[in-house]
Order: C-alpha cells, then sequence, then structure tokens
C-alpha cells in the first residue's frame, strides 16, 4: 500500500512538473516569423513629421521612437529614448536625459541608410524638431510653447538659424525652455509626429525621406509595394530588451497588409492570411466576438464622439434651455445597441474614460422626453424646430443620424441629415456655415487640455477644434490656469470644474465615447490593445507560434 | 491612311487641353481644401496657410493654371499632395497592374463573347442560344460587387483553389477571380451584341448565295458572315478596353488590386489634385488612343472603308 502511494505521489509529482513546463514552454517567447497586420489603405505618409492619418502612424509606430510613450492603460507617460527628465520650478525648463546605446537604423529598402547605423545623440534631437518646423509639419504647432517658435518660423525675416528654446547641454541632455508654463508638455512629446531621425538620411532625401524612411524603431523598412503592402524586417540593433535581457523584437518582420474591403479582409483572417486585424467592422462584431472569444480585444478609446450646436448662430446661439432640450431628447443607450452593437458607451461630458481627469460622477444628460418637452418649450419652441445637421460620409454616422433623426422626430424636432465628404465638412464647420454638426475627437496627448482646452476655449474657434464656436469666459479662465497649474490635483479641480459648466452650457449632444478594437489569431502570443488606440498596439515584443 | 492617323493624332490635342481645362476648372470649385484634410481635424491657421503656399494654392487661379499647363507641357504631372509621391510614378506603376488585369479581361471577354454569340446565332433557338443569352443578360445585370464577392466566398475562401485577394508577388494565380469578375459584363455585351449582329448579316442574301454555290457552312460563317457582323462589336470591345484600362475600381477593391481606379478613388476623397489631374488625364488619353485603334481597324476588317 505504501509502495502504490509512493508510485501515486511520483506519478503526481512528475505530472505536476510536465504540466509545469509545458505551460512555461508555451509562454516562452518564440523567436521568428511574419506578422500580417491588416490596413485599409496605403500608408500617405512614413514620415512622421508628416504623418496625420493613424494607417500612417501605425507603420510609424513600428520604425521610429519617441522620447516618452504613452502608458498602454493610458495612465500617463514612460520612459522611450529620453530615460528620465525633470521640470524646473514653475515648469518652463524642461531636461530629459537620453538613453545611450540606441542606433539608427543601418538598412532601409535593403541598402545602407546614409548615417550607418551610429547612435542617436541630442543632436538629432534638435534637428528632428527644427527639420519639423522647416518642412512645414502640420503638427510642429503642438510645441509652439518652446521659446523660440515663432522666430524661427519666420526664420526669413528674423533671421533665426535655430530653434533657440531647444539646448544640447551635451551628447545626452537636451533642454526646452518654453515660453510660458505648459503642464502638458511632457505628454506632447508622445505624440507619433515626435520621432527622432538622422539628418544625414533626412538631408540625403529631402522630401523623398517619406519613401525612405529610417527610424530607431524595432521594425526597419523593407518593401513598399503601394496600395499591396508595407514590408518590414527586424531591426538587429533594437535598443529594446525583454525582461530576460534578450534581444527584441522577436518577429522577424511585419507586413501592414492592403485591404481595402472589411468583408473580404474579414475572410482573409478567418483563411488564416492576416494574424491582426483592427478597428474591427460592426457588421462581423457579434460574430467574431462569439467565435474568437478572448482574442477579440475590445476596450474604450480615450475619444469622444458627439454633435455640435453652432453656438454663433440662431436657433443655438444665446439659447442653453433649445441646446439642453436636445441633450435630455436623445437615448444614446438605445442608438448605441441599435446601430453600433453597443459598442460605444453613453457620453455624459467631454474627457471620455481613460483620461486622467474623467469625472465618473459627471450627471450629463439622461434620456428625458417630459423634461426635453419642458425645455423647448422655456426655450421658446414649444412645438418642436427644423434644423440641419451635417454628417460627414460614413456609413456609421449616416446610420447613427437616422437614428436620432427618427428619435427627435418624436418632439417635433425635425432633423434633416446632410452628408458631404470629410474635406467638405471641415471647411463648412470652420466656418460655422453648419446648424449642427458630427464631430470625434481622438486624443493627441493623455491630458484633459488636449479634449477641454482644445474643443471649447474661445482661443481655438474654427479650424484649432473649437468648431462649435462655444465661449464662456468663466470655462476659458479656468482652462488657461489648469493649463499653466503644476500641481496635478489643482489641475483636475480647475478641469472638473470647467467641464461641469460645459455640460451645463450644452455646447454640443454629448453622444459617446469611443472604443478600439484588435482581433489576433490564436497563434499570434503577448498582443495587447493600447489605451491610445489600436494603431499604436506595440509589436516589439509579440510573437508568433505559426511560421 | 497615314494622314487619316495624322488628322486624328492632331485632334487629340484640343480634346487633351479641353479635359486639362475641365478638370483643372473643376478642382478649384469642388470644395474641400487639400491642405486643410492633410492638417486633419485639429489645424493651426498659420500652418495651414504656410502649407497651402508650400503647394502653391494660395496663388490666384490663373496663375495656377498657367503654372499647371507649363509642367504639364514639360511632361511634369506634379506631385501628389497626399503622398508626395510623383503623378507619373504612381500612374505608371499603377497602369502596370490595371494593364494586366484589363487585357485578360478582354482575352476572355472577346474570347467567350464573340464565341457564345456566333453559335447563339448560327443555333438561334436552340437550347444553347437560351442557356447563353440567360447567361449574358445575368452577366450584364449582375453588379460586380457581387459577383466579385461571389467568386471569392466560392473559391478561395471555401473550396480554396485560391490563396486569397492581393497581386501576390505577380503569380499568375492572383489574376484568376479578378479576371472573371471583370470579364463577365463585357463578355456578356459582347455576345448579345455579336448574335444579333450576325443574325442581321446570315439573313442577307449574299450569304444564301454563298451557301448556295455548296460552301462549307464554317466558311460561310467565318469567313462571310463574322467579317461583316464584327464592326459593331470591335466598337464595343473598343470602348470597353478603355473602360477597363482607366480603372475598375469595384474590382479592384474587392481584390485589394493595386491599379489606377483605386488610386483616384482615394486621390478624390483626399482632394489630391496633382492625382487627379493625372489621373484624368491619363485616361482621357487611353479613351483618345482606343478609339483611334478602333477606328483604324475598321480598314482591316472592312475593306470598304477608306480613311478619308
Amino acid at each position: 500500500m505504501k509502495r502504490e502511494m509512493k508510485v501515486f505521489l511520483l506519478f503526481l509529482l512528475t505530472f505536476g512538473v510536465l504540466c509545469m513546463a509545458g505551460a512555461a514552454f508555451a509562454e516562452d517567447p518564440v523567436y521568428g516569423g511574419i506578422l500580417r497586420w491588416r490596413e485599409i489603405n496605403d500608408p500617405p505618409k512614413l514620415d512622421p513629421a508628416q504623418a496625420t492619418d493613424t494607417v500612417s502612424s501605425r507603420a510609424i509606430y513600428l520604425m521610429f521612437d519617441s522620447l516618452v510613450e504613452n502608458d498602454s492603460d493610458g495612465k500617463g507617460v514612460l520612459p522611450a529614448l529620453a530615460e528620465s527628465w525633470e521640470g524646473s520650478e514653475g515648469g518652463t525648463v524642461w531636461t530629459f536625459k537620453l538613453r545611450k546605446g540606441v542606433r539608427f537604423h543601418k538598412e532601409c529598402l535593403g541598402e545602407s541608410t546614409a548615417n550607418g547605423g551610429r547612435e542617436v545623440t541630442a543632436q538629432d534631437w534638435k534637428y528632428t524638431f527644427e527639420r519639423m518646423v522647416r518642412d512645414n509639419s502640420p503638427r510642429a504647432y503642438f510645441i509652439e510653447m518652446i521659446e523660440g517658435y515663432q522666430d524661427f518660423v519666420s526664420r526669413d525675416e528674423t533671421g533665426a538659424t535655430e530653434w533657440s528654446g531647444i539646448k544640447v547641454l551635451d551628447d545626452y541632455t537636451l533642454q526646452f525652455k518654453l515660453t510660458y508654463s505648459f503642464a502638458p508638455f511632457v505628454s506632447v512629446l508622445a505624440y507619433n509626429s515626435f520621432m527622432v531621425i538622422p539628418r544625414e538620411d533626412a538631408e540625403k532625401w529631402g522630401k523623398e525621406f517619406n519613401f525612405h524612411p529610417v527610424g530607431t524603431g524595432p521594425f526597419m523598412l523593407e518593401r513598399w509595394d503601394h496600395d499591396q503592402k508595407v514590408v518590414l524586417k527586424k531591426n538587429p540593433d533594437y535598443w529594446r530588451k525583454d525582461d530576460k535581457g534578450n534581444a527584441l523584437p522577436y518577429l522577424d518582420g511585419v507586413e501592414l497588409v492592403v485591404i481595402p474591403d472589411n468583408t473580404i479582409a474579414y475572410e482573409e483572417f478567418k483563411k488564416g492570411n492576416l494574424d491582426a486585424f483592427q478597428d474591427f467592422p460592426d457588421e462581423f462584431y457579434v460574430e467574431a466576438k462569439a467565435t474568437y472569444g478572448p482574442l477579440f480585444q475590445e476596450r474604450p478609446w480615450v475619444g469622444t464622439y458627439y454633435y455640435g450646436f453652432n453656438n454663433s448662430k440662431e436657433p443655438f446661439k444665446g439659447n442653453r434651455a433649445l441646446r439642453q432640450a436636445v441633450n435630455y431628447a436623445v437615448d444614446r443607450e438605445r442608438i448605441s445597441d441599435l446601430v453600433i452593437e453597443g459598442r460605444y458607451p453613453a457620453g455624459k461630458g467631454v474627457l471620455p474614460p481613460g483620461m486622467p481627469g474623467f469625472n465618473p460622477d459627471l450627471k450629463g444628460y439622461s434620456y428625458d422626453p417630459d423634461k426635453a418637452k419642458a425645455l423647448l418649450k422655456e426655450a421658446g419652441y414649444p412645438n418642436g424646430f427644423e434644423c440641419e445637421l451635417q454628417v460627414n460620409n460614413n456609413p456609421r454616422h449616416k446610420a447613427v443620424a437616422e437614428a436620432i433623426q427618427a428619435q427627435l422626430m418624436e418632439l417635433g424636432i425635425k432633423l434633416n441629415i446632410k452628408v458631404v465628404d470629410w474635406g467638405v465638412h471641415l471647411d463648412m464647420c470652420e466656418r460655422a456655415e453648419t446648424q449642427m454638426f458630427r464631430m470625434g475627437w481622438v486624443v493627441d496627448y493623455l491630458d484633459p487640455d488636449n479634449f477641454l482646452y482644445v474643443l471649447l476655449h474661445s482661443s481655438n474657434h474654427g479650424s484649432k477644434g473649437n468648431y462649435s464656436f462655444y465661449s464662456n469666459p468663466e470655462v476659458d479662465a479656468l482652462l488657461a490656469e489648469a493649463r499653466v497649474e503644476t500641481n496635478w490635483d489643482k489641475r483636475i479641480e480647475l478641469y472638473r470644474k470647467a467641464e461641469q459648466l460645459i455640460v451645463e452650457d450644452a455646447p454640443w449632444v454629448f453622444l459617446f465615447h469611443y472604443s478600439t478594437s484588435l482581433l489576433g489569431q490564436k497563434w499570434v502570443k503577448n498582443m495587447h490593445l493600447p489605451a491610445m488606440g489600436d494603431y499604436s498596439t506595440p509589436l516589439y515584443n509579440v510573437w508568433v507560434t505559426k511560421k | 491612311m497615314f494622314t487619316y492617323f495624322l488628322r486624328k493624332l492632331l485632334y487629340t490635342i484640343p480634346v487633351l487641353w479641353g479635359v486639362v481645362t475641365v478638370v483643372f476648372i473643376l478642382m478649384a470649385v469642388v470644395p474641400g481644401d487639400p491642405a486643410r484634410i492633410m492638417m486633419g481635424q485639429r489645424g493651426d491657421p498659420a500652418t495651414l496657410a504656410r502649407i497651402r503656399a508650400d503647394l502653391g494654392l494660395d496663388l490666384p487661379l490663373h496663375r495656377q493654371y498657367t503654372k499647371f499647363l507649363g509642367e504639364l507641357l514639360r511632361g511634369d504631372l506634379g506631385t501628389s499632395y497626399r503622398s508626395n509621391e510623383k503623378v507619373s510614378v504612381a500612374l505608371s506603376v499603377r497602369f502596370g497592374a490595371t494593364l494586366r488585369l484589363a487585357f485578360w479581361a478582354m482575352v476572355l471577354a472577346s474570347v467567350l463573347g464573340v464565341t457564345a454569340g456566333i453559335v447563339s446565332a448560327v443555333k438561334q433557338y436552340s437550347v444553347f442560344d437560351y442557356s447563353a443569352m440567360f447567361l449574358a443578360i445575368s452577366g450584364v445585370s449582375a453588379p460586380v460587387f457581387w459577383v466579385g464577392l461571389l467568386l471569392l466566398l466560392a473559391f478561395a475562401y471555401n473550396l480554396h483553389w485560391i490563396p486569397g485577394v492581393g497581386y501576390g508577388d505577380g503569380q499568375a494565380i492572383y489574376l484568376i477571380l479578378p479576371v472573371l469578375t471583370l470579364g463577365v459584363r463585357p463578355a456578356a455585351l459582347i455576345a448579345r451584341l455579336t448574335r444579333s449582329c450576325m443574325l442581321e448579316v446570315l439573313s442577307q442574301d449574299y450569304i444564301r448565295t454563298a451557301r448556295a454555290k455548296g460552301l462549307a457552312e464554317k466558311i460561310v460563317v467565318i469567313k462571310h458572315a463574322l467579317k461583316n457582323a464584327l464592326i459593331p462589336v470591335v466598337t464595343i470591345i473598343g470602348t470597353q478596353v478603355a473602360e477597363l484600362l482607366s480603372g475598375a475600381v469595384l474590382t479592384e477593391t474587392i481584390f485589394a488590386w493595386p491599379g489606377i481606379g483605386r488610386l483616384a478613388v482615394e486621390a478624390l476623397v483626399a482632394r489630391d489634385f496633382p492625382m487627379i489631374r493625372g489621373t484624368v488625364i491619363f485616361m482621357a488619353l487611353i479613351f483618345l488612343v482606343t478609339n483611334l485603334v478602333v477606328d483604324l481597324s475598321y480598314g482591316f476588317i472592312d475593306p470598304r472603308v477608306r480613311f478619308e
């Protein structure tokens, strides 16, 4: 009996060890393999200074690095090519200590790069920022608070030869002097335009750098077959290591495969021709969730979907009760469930969940037709009114608009939907030529300033972000104060006060907050969807078990 | 014939100039600022002004037009606002893919269409005739995206005979389904037209004479009837070739085929003026050249046609 027991225990022990070994083996990273990632169109720009769209950003995140990067859960910024940083008292001087041993790609499109794979220094960072201004980067103005920006922009008149507020203290120390204290400064530097590039290659190619991009990221450009695929190969000198000190990335390469049609892309995924499918379409959402279970990742995206009122024109100008009435007349949950499979949570205010400063206790507007009727009466429209809603051409936006149109009709509000192209939409909204318009905003940098100041401060009317032409001096003062306040808790308090006032003023119909999604194959391991959106999913630490 | 060719060639100049001018004016009046689209949703007005100046959009319209014409005369179609790609390079790269697709689609359509049309005419009211004409009507009526999706679902995703969508590395297997999809409609059109032209010709007196002479039916049909029935068919083939070469947007989108059609649509959405102008000029050229080739081919098909 004793012997039997011993044998049984030995069997159990062996079984346990084997199981653990098996589990450990299953979780151990594997080198090699190519990951095929679906894109809806060819990336227009691979030069970080010029890119403004998410498809380009996907490729840029794979090939380039910034000083700091966003935490994947959206809880702040983490070191990247800067090991550490500190701000001066008052927050007008920021000093960054750079990581040593980071090298530029030594190969691009199968040929040696002009920089030869040399180390990145602070000089490269200064060059990168100055090049953005020289080449009219659409995103250079994000850091206009750095001293000397205007002089350098107008260098033909001022004779400025450099951007004076950016100082190279030594090879590994970079300093920024700001003209005013700007609390979100470090967060802004995580934006994907601010990626270091080598002077030699930038000068060799000029504007053609877009087709010969050279960075420090985990992957290097190997081939670009326009409208087909962008082929990236592993950077053998990548600076990051895994927890055990092993070299990264694990993958031999990434292919960004262009498949414009969603139905076909999903079929290709099911067939195994694609490994990752991001920004998953509504039409296959229920099926994919049921079929793939945990392989289907979805989480709140730091973004807000709203209908703006034109606050500078009748009937919404100066009529808060009318704007509030429309807010009470919309059943957000029902629309989300009916039209977008419940993928977008109902919005109560401006700041989305995941954004620091998000107020979960904000009251907002719930569906209340009686209150809406009373407010309509108070606003001087007891029998409703007629107005035009402009949306940009997209099936999802059109479907949401039609659902809202039907709901508002119940209260006598006749919404005429006008669908236009994106470019036309922007132009008309910018010139305040609409009565109501659809708009969405997804985070550039993880700070409430990026939503509240950009979208609702009166200095940003029009193209700078405040398309609703909202203006409230009290809100302006709170937002301006929060921008320069260095104490985080005080800032949050100021932002919450401002958001509460904005919600009461109802310059928008606060509709939804976005969600982001990513579907991966079962053989793709360690791929985690970040809060900043699917296109920024890191792939340097992802591996595949199917070659 | 050479004079005719030269004269036709000269006609293309005012036509092209007209196309170029109309496209330029349309781009100038169409709403949507390309610089604004490049900047995205949030744009600083000062940067916007600099980008507009960089693109030459701040110049008065007449100066933009003369600058554009000058560049065009030097063979420079400009640079894409959206991607910085040289328009001529972008067109030449995509045209290769479109040409390959259009060529094989037209070969398929012509062979299938003409054969089906001839047999249907010769065996009028037979089972073959009814079946072929039923298929032809279905082919003309079926939307391209539906045909494409159906073929893909059947052969790529259920039977797994075809690896999938895309251009591959140029392997012929990737060409099969897009060619079938693109060829269905022209094949149906050609079949219907060939049948009706053949029926008309076959009822002519000289065909009866040929038969009475004791000629073999094959010779009567091929040599005497078909040749005379071909002129309208060649015309329709010419128009179809031009249409396919100027881009088959839906087929290219469904099969992720890197052709001119997709390039043109993306350029339109982004208000990428140089790329739009380039593609329209290119398409106009294709139509002109195809028409010229069709005109010249009449002389070879029908000796009665004189080039005057």
